[in-house]
């Protein structure tokens, strides 16, 4: 059984439904037609490096130890980037017996060259360089031909949506070509390719999607539908004996509101910032406080010695952690409360990197998204240029194969780390 | 012979091959401690007269004890000093809080395009060492750069049994580090060795010294108690820390940053 994975990133289960319903996606309409369609939850927290760690290797942030896109080098305030060469737990395609893997664009493989593999890939978001995002090397000439682009100059969109959304088309059209070089080149039993143009998409123009006299409405239709023709000539390159997994890392909704955590810790007393010279950042941490946040809300409690100027004592722990909780529990933005839950590091992952894991983990209500900007704006809350926020809740998986109505009953709702277990069982079962 | 006067002979070789070859040459000045080593080495080369400019990319963010020390010492040398500004950027506001990476492209890399082009310079010397970072354990004593400032680190010359490849065809300059061989300990025993004035910042006041200096607001000390030379190199040795982690960050964690913040992140 050959077995293809479909990654559409961000996109939430209630999108896809909708726009197979309305034709914009004709490919899909069918798969979810002959397959078990579900939502899905994402990763705690709802960032791409953490739920794709979670697709590729089945584990949990505890087992693969990546919790963000940024993380904290042990025992200091120092902020390290988590590449590929971090991820502790091995992704599928590495396990013995799984054959030859083609995989493109997954967030956080970069550099392709950090581990060895039977096939070939491509990295995905936080790319810098082609030289080092390609295994095996030799892979680079062609992709230059084919002007291949790691990724959208999100940068772009600040500036000017209509360069944006050239770059974005002219982004997927480079994937897309990839895809069907490596579909006929290489001799693969699994391919995967993650199409993360969507959630870019999504970032700049989600009230585009929502509201049909937006000016760019039809160009995010269009994009969707570009994704849909390219799915559909994939599903067709199958048989009735393949495997075809499509599926999001995150849901997607309107973003009303930015919320800044660093700026509710400080005004509440548990964080303070030494004077810096410029925009401070993590070493200006004093030894007076209490608890502080990376992106986007994770929180570390300033602990004695995990720190160095950790001035929590492990006994009072417990006390600071309820503290938070409190306030967080607490927490009200112009009438609306703003936190859905907050998760302590023992609720949500388990494994050998537990310790590395931020204490408390906060998910916030519909509209509003947090950040952890220690450069403070001036209210706690506020707009933002980006108008959609992922979401916890709402991806979405798409299983096509023998098996799997049974092994994706419709009481059951899937996390990101079950599906390489569900691939397994159906591969086993066919065996 | 020992190991410091087998790299003071190797430096100075470069830097006579360079010039000889060359003619039209700067000599990058940041005023660090590497670079003032590389100076101190071309006034040797070339008998206490330095015969080509020197140059020091004035980013209007730097320490105050470096503009003195820069100051007091092009003087004291009879150094043939050139200051470049990229002064619209600066009046454009461009700093830190605006960006580092772009502060630093802005206020480093733009400036020394800029001027290359206004003086013509063939080539240029640098204070780069091997064992500073990752990437510059590739580089060559004599590296070609194109127009872009572009390096091509997969197609150098080598550079087996200190056979240098000094011209170069229709590359845009070539930068020469003499210093590569050195290591951190090296520099700072020969600057002992030499009594080669260094700006204070290096040494500890109240608990803190800088191991590594640039621009002010991007720069952070260590705690240390080493206030002399001899106790400065007696931490070193001690020392497991990496030279550049006061430095707040390196290049391509900046890249990865830009791009995180194009989408909200950080």
């Amino acid at each position: 059984m050959r077995a293809v994975i479909i990654g559409l990133d961000g996109m939430p289960y209630r999108l896809i439904a909708d726009l197979a319903e309305r034709g914009v996606m004709p490919n899909m309409r069918t798969l979810i037609a002959e397959g078990a369609f579900r939502e899905m939850d994402s990763s705690i927290p709802e960032v791409s490096s953490v739920a794709w760690s979670s697709i590729i290797t089945g584990k949990n942030p505890g087992e693969h130890g990546i919790f963000g896109f940024t993380d904290l080098s042990p025992g200091s305030y120092r902020l390290t980037f988590p590449s590929f060469a971090d991820l502790k737990a091995a992704p599928f395609w590495e396990r013995e017996g799984s054959g030859r893997a083609a995989i493109i664009n997954v967030p956080s493989t970069y550099p392709a060259t950090a581990r060895a593999m039977n096939g070939v890939l491509i990295s995905g978001f936080v790319a810098l360089k082609l030289e080092k995002a390609v295994y095996p090397p030799s892979l680079a000439p062609e992709l230059e031909r084919l002007d291949y682009r790691l990724d959208v100059d999100s940068g772009l969109a600040h500036r000017s949506l209509e360069l944006f959304l050239e770059d974005l088309q002219r982004t997927l059209a480079s994937h897309i070509a990839a895809c069907r070089w490596l579909w006929e080149k290489e001799e693969w039993e699994t391919f995967m390719i993650v199409f993360t143009t969507t959630d870019r998409l999504a970032h700049f123009l989600w009230e585009a999607y929502e509201d049909e006299g937006h000016p760019y409405h039809w160009a995010f239709l269009a994009h969707l539908r570009k994704i849909d023709q390219a799915i559909g000539e994939i599903a067709a390159g199958l048989d009735e004996r393949d495997l075809l997994i499509a599926l999001s890392d995150h849901g997607f909704e309107r973003l009303e509101e930015e919320v800044h955590v660093n700026l509710i810790l400080k005004e509440e007393g548990f964080l303070e910032l030494e004077e810096a010279p410029s925009a401070p950042d993590l070493e200006a941490i004093s030894s007076k406080t209490k608890a502080f946040a990376l992106d986007p809300a994770r929180i570390y409690i300033n602990l004695r010695g995990r720190f160095p100027r950790g001035s929590v004592e492990p006994k009072d722990k417990e006390r600071m952690i309820a503290e938070l909780l409190d306030l967080f529990a607490g927490l009200e933005l112009h009438g609306r409360r703003v936190v859905r839950r907050a998760c302590r590091k023992e609720e949500i992952y388990h494994g050998p990197w537990l310790e590395r894991a931020p204490d408390l983990v906060l998910l916030p209500e519909r509209g509003f998204t947090f950040r952890a900007r220690l450069e403070f704006a001036a209210q706690a809350g506020g707009a933002s240029h980006f108008t959609g926020k992922h979401a916890q809740e709402g991806a979405f998986l798409l299983v096509k194969g023998e098996g799997a109505q049974e092994v994706l009953p419709p009481n059951l709702k899937p996390g990101v780390a079950d599906v390489v277990g569900l691939i397994d069982r159906l591969r086993q079962s066919e065996r | 012979m020992d190991h410091l006067e087998r790299l003071e002979n190797q430096s100075i070789y470069i830097i006579r091959e360079a010039y000889r070859q060359f003619r039209e040459v700067a000599l990058l000045w940041s005023v660090g401690k590497d670079s003032t080593t590389l100076l101190w080495l071309a006034r040797k080369a070339f008998f206490g007269r330095v015969p080509f400019p020197i140059l020091h990319l004035d980013t209007g963010y730097k320490f105050r004890e470096i503009y003195e020390f820069r100051d007091r010492y092009a003087k004291e040398w009879g150094l043939d000093l050139i200051v470049w500004r990229n002064e619209r950027a600066l009046e454009e506001g461009i700093g830190p809080e605006r960006g580092r990476f772009q502060c630093c492209t802005l206020l480093k890399t733009e400036a020394l395009k800029e001027a290359i082009a206004a003086h013509g310079w063939r080539a240029l010397y640098l204070g780069i060492r091997r064992d500073e970072h990752g990437i510059r354990a590739k580089e060559r004593f004599f590296s070609p750069r194109d127009e872009d400032f572009t390096w091509d680190y997969r197609a150098q010359p080598p550079e087996l049994w200190d056979q240098y490849k000094t011209k170069a065809a229709g590359e845009e300059h070539i930068r020469v580090h003499p210093l590569l061989s050195w290591r951190e300990i090296d520099v700072w025993e020969y600057i002992a060795r030499e009594g080669i004035p260094i700006v204070p910042l290096y040494f500890a006041r109240d608990g803190e010294r800088y191991r590594s200096i640039g621009c002010e607001p991007c720069c952070r000390p260590i705690p240390s108690q080493a206030n002399t030379i001899e106790k400065l190199i007696a931490e070193l040795r001690q020392s497991r820390i990496s030279e550049r982690s006061g430095r707040a960050q390196d290049k391509e964690e900046a890249q990865m940053m830009q791009k995180l913040r194009a989408l909200g992140y950080m």
